[in-house]
């Protein structure tokens, strides 16, 4: 039997929809795509210890509207909870942490529904809440915890192709790992919007450069007035065509060259005007080295047309990047995303301009659109998310996790100490490792209020043998954090569990909605130095 | 998966040898470390020694075990204001009250939006329209009893808050959300000599900095950019963006007509001169528009409105021919036949208001406009029959982003003038967030961000400013995600904490001008023989040629409390800076002086006013305040500076580029002042 918590959502009225005005700014990073997908997703919750890190973590998520969340948590409440975990409060005292929290969680958003286990107060069965109660579009869980349960998350995560993320907080320090189920593709990264232009000046077609040169045939007979406003594209194409009529035919293309050629059109600019200068030509100077260059294709990309995946069952993602692909190889270049920035232009010819690289846009992406339908199982792609694809293709990002290789910790463990050296010379600030190790050593213990520091050192050297080898100045840190772990004594700090959940919650919404690229994989906080370090465990 | 049953011990605590023992220490040098090393299987002394200690109260046993007791005391004793109750506010109150904190003052003059609920999640749907102050003390109080929590629904700028009430805080947190209040802030917290953490967010972007006096870089160390503004004839007579139109929406027309007047800060004046001329008919036309204001609320209004702002002056402006010669000339607008073709989009009416992303057709922008007319002048006469025979100005309906009526109204208006204009048009998503300056914000970066200031809040209440950072959260930078320096120094030429201040006691009705000048000034501050003036805002008091007022009393002056005087050295070898003095009125002053410095058991050290051209300073480990500004870099910084600070703040406006406060341009010496070892380097960066 599911007992399920949910509010009876009041009644919402006006337009836009009360929704869309509750999510105003956050649909303004993610939009209405991420933001459905955030609703329709379900949140595994495994908590232990003291508890608050999950609790931090899910209001996070309760919060922007996931769709539900279900906590497993044998715990019950006691005094101690009440003062770092702000979801419990004295009513609770006695009664399961996960229900206790799971009523006030959905308090927060009437639009969340909240789940908890065991009920009745039933021995929690991890194996019912994963199997009867899912699916799950992601599973946090808090450590420490008994191994034979971190292994039932590893193995339906693994199953269920589900990203799983551990996190551990204790005192100042805390630590969290996505573990991705396999390759992790992003289109929507939302790279920065400066480093979107692509304007294609050195591979222009026949539309754009018809365009140009009747803007700029008698360009010297052009009152003030035009030739002020002439785009800076315009202006650009112009001065590459006179460029390579001096030049063999070649486009300008070393930094010598560039400079050059930015002097051509800086010289050509008229200064007997009562400005004495032209902002469309200092705009067109500007744009000289970024945007006069061939396509390229960046490394990220490359990765992605790179990557074995000869799997019988292809996800949308693969069938669209394989059509990009062929596009490439056929064109020498992306589809061109289409956008245009800012520009001095007369209004009516920014927007001609405009929209032939939106045309063009479209015909790339129908290109593309068609060698997808021609694919097997393209027939049942949206075009819309192949616009999407092309529209963001320079950007593309996979996630390739290596999971669980056990030698990757030594290689971590050689580089971290390696960089330590140079910590000493204070060249370098000094790796967060200590503190995940420290942490990965206890992450099974469920108490060290009676453990020793050298108890857990001696566990560290277990998981990393070379510390035996260490300086004393490099073995010291170890040491200390593995007294810092000792004196947080299993406890949480409020505000560090909060500044995990905050992050852990912002990963996973990357994670959820697709869009933004999450870190890959393992995330170290130092709550004394307020310093964080991300590794690739 | 059981918490853990055992007893509380708590090893090390409160030795300094552990690593951040208590409070976030700084990590002591390695050579320090490692007493607490102890055989296995024997019990630490200083393990030992806590079972002798009285065990802290259950609810109290994590925070107690990880900041040790001497943090505990400073936390439980510490008095913190909060300035804001919005998105970092809400997450602030919860780690406050979670930390320990035992008193905490709130105040905030907003009330609770729809839109705050995706984040601020104090707050209920039936809380809305309720004060934000209010309702966050209710749900945090209901947490922890023992805390004791006073919210204010109110300005922080109110004459309420002065600087005596500022000075009875140990610390202060900034959540705010504008640059106005966040100065006002700066500003008290350095006349107070209270120590602020502020702080913003943006989206996922995100930054916490430490100000104390005399220590740290002030708010104002860096310059802030004003909000952006446009010539008034490119909105008025030349529009060639969207944005033009939208301002002209907000800005002129409903402003116009239901507002006041004009909304004049989004203009910039600087070439009206060279367009007298036609700054003129704009006047015109603004007072004929103030004309059919008389018709509001009845059934010929929409189409006056319509006729005389997409007609009339349209064929006057297109009349102009020589500012057409180049642009495309705007074409005027018939209200009938538009209304005509309007009727099946009137028939959707509902639908068309729900959608929101796409871009309306401009027979839906003209359904739109009269319908949000109707009701902005529905509501407009109810205001002005509540508003019958009171007193004060009259009612006005100003732009709101949240409010869907004034939203409807401006981005009709807007499209509608962008057709005339040839304009793309932009849909009412877009236009909310060009129109409304609307900064992302979600639950995830406040959470972050807040809980980094308490962070920082340890060291402070430990009085370790030089142990302080700033820290912004770098979401680009999938290696760190929080980036930070070293906290800055003073910027020897910041308009705001260059100056020295200081407050006194005056008894007003006693004080002469004589015995501020004499008394205060040349004894207390210092200034002996000194030329110098006093003025305050109204104008000069006082100087060596203008000596008149003397004898008069500081009330006869016009001079009230909680004002401020300026004393300026007129001195030219090596003046002090500026001094501006606030003036806290108090009646009760023993002796015979009615003037007496707050700090009076303090001798006043003014600085010199910097010189012109500095020296290089000698980049020295660990001296870094004698060394004016010279800015120290950590090698993590996780982006170029001017990258970072751009990222930062909810500020109404993105925050400028960080002013160099280095004076010269050693750019090339950055020092590495490791947190972790003490060790302070020089690296010459090539
Ligand atoms: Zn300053």
């Amino acid at each position: 039997m599911t007992e399920v918590i949910t509010q009876t959502p009041p009644i919402l009225t006006g337009a836009p929809s009360d929704k869309e005005r509750k999510y105003d700014r956050q649909l303004r990073l993610w939009a209405a795509s991420g933001q459905a997908a955030l609703e329709s997703s379900h949140i595994l919750l495994v908590n232990s210890g003291t508890g608050t890190v999950g609790i931090e973590t899910l209001k996070n998520l309760v919060l922007p509207g996931i769709g539900k969340f279900t906590i497993a948590d044998d715990a019950i409440v006691r005094d101690s909870d009440l003062g770092v975990n702000f979801f419990l409060d004295e009513d609770g005292l006695g009664k399961s942490r996960a229900q206790h929290c799971t009523e006030l969680l959905v308090e927060l958003n009437p639009e969340v529904q909240g789940d908890w286990f065991p009920k009745n107060g039933e021995p929690l069965s991890l194996p019912d809440v994963l199997g009867n109660e899912g699916p799950y579009t992601a599973v946090l869980y808090a450590l420490p915890v008994h191994p034979r349960c971190e292994l039932l998350l590893q193995e339906y995560c693994n199953q269920n192709k589900t990203p799983l993320i551990a996190v551990h907080s204790t005192g100042f320090y805390a630590d969290f790992k996505i573990t991705f189920p396999g390759p992790f593709p992003v289109v929507e990264t939302h790279p920065d919007v400066t480093a979107t232009t692509d304007l294609r000046l050195l591979s222009p077609w026949d539309e754009l450069i018809d365009f140009a040169r009747g803007m700029t045939k008698d360009i010297d007979s052009l009152d003030n007035h035009e030739h002020g406003h002439l785009p800076f594209v315009v202006i650009l194409l112009h001065y590459l065509d006179v460029w390579k009529a001096t030049h063999n035919s070649a486009y300008p293309s070393t930094y010598a060259e560039k400079v050059a050629f930015r002097k051509m059109v800086s010289e050509a600019a008229r200064t007997d005007n009562p400005e004495g200068g032209e902002e469309n030509f200092d705009e067109a100077v500007a744009a000289v080295l970024k945007t006069v260059s061939p396509p390229s294709l960046p490394g990220d990309v490359k990765e992605v047309f790179a990557y074995e995946h000869d799997s019988p069952i292809r996800s949308s993602f693969w069938i669209i990047a394989d059509a990009v692909k062929e596009f490439y190889e056929k064109h020498g270049c992306l589809p061109l995303p289409g956008g245009l920035p800012d520009m001095k232009a007369q209004s009516s010819v920014y927007i001609q301009l405009q929209n032939i690289y939106k045309r063009k846009a479209r015909r790339d992406a129908a290109e593309v659109f068609e060698s997808v339908r021609r694919a097997s199982g393209g027939d049942a792609i949206d075009p819309a998310e192949v616009d999407l694809f092309c529209k963001n293709a320079a950007f593309v990002k996979l996630i390739n996790p290596k999971n669980n290789d056990p030698e990757r910790l030594l290689e971590v463990a050689d580089e971290e100490l390696a960089n330590d050296e140079m910590a000493k010379e204070g060249i370098m600030p000094p790796s967060l490792f200590p503190i995940y190790l420290a942490l990965r050593a206890t992450a099974y213990t469920p108490s060290v209020e009676t453990s020793f520091p050298e108890d857990i050192l001696k566990d560290m050297m277990t998981l990393v043998p070379q510390l035996g080898d260490q300086e004393p100045y490099a073995h010291e840190r170890y040491e200390q954090a593995a007294q810092e772990v000792i004196r947080g004594a299993s406890g949480e700090l409020h505000n560090v569990s909060a500044v995990m959940g905050g992050m852990v919650a912002q990963e996973m919404i990357k994670i959820i909605t697709k869009q933004y690229i999450p870190i890959n994989n393992t995330c170290i906080f130092d709550g004394i130095g307020s310093r964080c370090q991300v590794l690739r465990l | 998966m059981d918490p853990p049953q055992t007893k509380a011990s708590t090893p090390a605590i409160a030795t300094p040898a552990t690593n951040g023992a208590g409070a976030g220490a700084p990590a002591p040098p390695p050579s320090s470390t490692s007493t607490q090393t102890t055989p296995a299987g024997t019990t630490p002394p200083a393990r030992a020694l806590q079972r002798q200690r009285p065990a802290p109260k259950p609810r109290d046993k994590f925070y107690f075990q990880s900041l040790g007791p001497s943090a505990t005391f400073n936390v439980k004793q510490a008095r913190v204001l909060m300035v804001g109750a919005g998105g970092i506010g809400c997450e602030l109150l919860k780690n406050l009250v979670l930390t320990g904190f035992g008193e905490i003052e709130v105040v905030d003059l907003d009330t609770i939006d729809l839109s705050n609920l995706n984040r601020q999640f104090l707050f209920r749907h039936e809380h809305i329209k309720k004060s934000k102050a209010l309702v966050a003390k209710e749900a945090a109080q209901a947490f922890n009893p023992q805390v004791n929590i006073v919210a204010h629904h109110a300005n922080i700028k109110d004459s309420q808050f002065n600087v005596r009430w500022f000075r009875g805080f140990t610390l202060v947190f900034n959540a705010l959300d504008n640059l106005e209040a966040r100065r006002h802030v700066n500003w008290m917290c350095l006349a107070a000599d209270v120590p602020l953490i502020e702080s913003g967010t943006t989206g996922f972007n995100g930054n916490v900095q430490v100000i104390k006096k005399g220590v740290t870089a002030c708010y104002d160390c860096t310059e802030k950019p004003v909000p952006k503004s446009f010539p008034v004839c490119t909105i008025r007579s030349t529009p060639s963006q969207p944005i033009h139109c939208i301002v002209w929406g907000k800005s002129y027309l409903l402003s116009e007509v239901f507002g006041a007047s004009e909304d004049e800060a989004a203009y910039d004046h600087s070439e009206d001169a060279d367009n007298a001329a036609e700054i003129v008919e704009l006047k015109k036309e603004a007072a004929a528009l103030r004309e059919i204001r008389e018709s509001l609320g009845t059934g010929a209004f929409p189409q006056l409105l319509f006729d005389k702002v997409f007609n009339a002056d349209i064929v006057r402006l297109a009349s102009m021919e020589d500012v057409w010669k180049s642009r495309k000339k705007p074409q005027p607008l018939d209200y009938r036949t538009l209304l005509e073709r309007s009727s099946s989009a009137l028939a959707s009416k509902e639908q068309i208001l729900r959608d929101d992303q796409r871009c309306w057709s401009l027979e839906e922008n003209l359904v739109v406009f009269i319908d949000s007319l109707d009701r902005l002048s529905k509501r407009m006469l109810e205001l002005k029959k509540a508003h019958q025979g009171a007193s004060g100005p009259e009612p006005v309906i100003e732009f709101d982003k949240d409010d869907v009526d004034t939203l409807d109204f401006v981005a009709a208006a807007a499209n509608i003038r962008s057709a005339v204009f040839g304009i793309e048009p932009k849909s009412r998503f877009d236009i909310k967030e060009m129109a409304g300056n609307i900064i992302p914000a979600i639950a995830t970066t406040n959470a972050i961000v807040a809980s980094l200031s308490v962070l920082q809040a340890f060291k402070v209440l430990r009085g370790e400013f030089q142990q302080t950072k700033e820290l912004f959260l770098a979401p680009s930078n999938l290696n760190r995600l929080i980036g930070y320096t070293r906290y800055s120094l003073p910027n020897p030429d910041c308009p705001v904490c260059s100056v020295y201040q200081t407050s006194v006691f005056v008894d007003l009705s006693k004080a002469t001008l004589n015995d501020l000048v004499d008394d205060f000034v040349r004894l207390q501050l210092g200034y002996g023989d000194k030329e110098f003036a006093v003025s305050n805002e109204l104008g000069p008091l006082y100087d060596p040629e203008e000596t008149e007022n003397l004898p008069k009393k500081l009330s006869e002056l016009g001079i009230k409390g909680d004002t401020y005087l300026t004393v300026i050295d007129e001195d030219d070898e090596d003046p002090f800076v500026n001094v501006v003095i606030n003036i806290e009125e108090a009646t009760d002053l023993v002796e015979d002086k009615p003037i007496k410095a707050v700090a009076a058991d303090q001798k006043p050290q003014i600085p010199r006013r910097p010189k012109k051209v500095q020296p290089v300073a000698v980049v020295a480990n660990g001296t870094a305040p004698q060394l004016n500004g010279k800015r120290r870099l950590e090698p993590d910084a996780a982006e170029p500076s001017t990258k970072r600070r751009r990222s930062a703040s909810e500020a109404e406006e993105p925050q400028a580029k960080k002013a160099k406060t280095a004076p010269s341009g050693r750019d090339d010496v950055i020092v590495i002042d490791d947190d972790e070892t003490g060790q302070g380097v020089v690296v010459l960066d090539d």
